[in-house]
């Protein structure tokens, strides 16, 4: 997609400001927790590739609870 | 009264050492910010994404900024919810499943204040959580969309957290019950899903409705005034919500 107009990059930093922590800490959790629902490598490759969803959905449905 | 304040300390360590107390927050931060932005680039975003003949025309009123603040209320209502139910739906039933609850229980202290500790932290988190988003969305709002009053802002988010209160109580309550984390978060989101649409379709008759607090907010933003029914949904909500937190303590049996 061809965008032709200016985009206030000052305007979304904080939007991707929340998103890199979002990230950073489900990655942190991942690398630190011993079992997630299903594999590992699949949970790290939802947080890295699917954008804001990925590490909601880690963080509500990845984690295991005892 | 001490002692309810180290068990209430318990949840909070426990919520930052599975980081619900930075997620849960930055989640609603996110959404709040994302509607105004959106709202503010969709003229742009459709005059480049849609393949429309050279020269076609699309007016698209550019929302108020009550309107904004309306949908930023309403994606609360779809993603906020389900995650504030899926983060809390095992805030008991976890504990039970995993015998922690026995382990906290053999001390002298009652089922009560245990239930009530952790519905405080849900509460407080929750509570936290729709005003920091209310409040990143308004200041966006005001910045790209147009000037909106802070107070009706705060006014019309009080009155929308009563609804947000009362699924989350009704969470800790089945949480207490039921043994499935899973079967708390289907059942609790069935029941805000029902009570939404069935007070959409049957406005005449659900005027009593805990989701009529959501359209009075909404009417708050709006309109700068709240037209139709506050007052009886806020007093059904306020007792069912005190009705279900008193049935989630009182149960004893079969710790």
């Amino acid at each position: 997609m061809n965008f032709n107009f200016e985009i206030n990059w000052a305007l979304l930093a904080p939007l991707i400001v929340i998103q890199a922590i979002l990230l950073i800490i489900a990655l942190f959790d991942l690398v630190k927790t011993e079992k997630t629902n299903g594999p590992k490598w699949m949970w790290v490759l939802i947080v890295l590739l699917i954008a804001t969803f990925g590490p909601i959905l880690y963080f509500v449905i990845g984690k295991k609870r005892d | 009264m001490k002692k309810w304040f180290v068990l209430h300390r318990k949840e909070w360590l426990e919520m930052t050492l599975n980081y619900k107390i930075i997620w849960i927050p930055l989640i609603f931060v996110l959404f709040g910010l994302m509607q105004p932005i959106t709202s503010y680039y969709m003229p742009e975003i459709l005059k480049n994404a849609s393949n429309l003949p050279e020269g076609s025309i699309i007016q698209i009123p550019m929302p108020t900024s009550g309107e904004v603040l309306t949908q930023t209320m309403g994606q609360f209502n779809q993603i906020g919810v389900l995650v504030l139910v899926l983060a809390f739906m095992g805030i008991v039933s976890s504990e039970r499943r995993s015998g922690m609850i026995k382990a906290i229980l053999v001390k002298p202290v009652s089922y009560p204040s245990y239930i009530t500790s952790k519905w405080m932290s849900v509460v407080l988190l929750s509570a936290g959580s729709v005003f920091l988003g209310m409040l990143a969305s308004w200041y966006y709002t005001v910045l790209l969309i147009g000037d909106f009053p802070f107070i009706d802002m705060v006014k019309g988010t009080l009155i929308y957290f009563i609804w947000i209160l009362f699924i989350v109580t009704f969470t800790v309550f089945l949480s207490s019950f039921l043994k499935s984390s899973g079967f708390v978060a289907a059942f609790t989101l069935v029941l805000s899903i029902l009570l939404s649409l069935l007070t959409s379709l049957f406005e005449k008759w659900m005027e009593w409705s805990p989701a009529q607090l959501t359209n009075a907010a909404a009417s708050l933003f709006m309109a700068g005034d709240i037209e139709g029914p506050l007052l009886l949904p806020l007093i059904t909500t306020v007792i069912l919500t005190a009705l279900f937190l008193y049935l989630a303590t009182s149960r004893k049996s079969s710790v």
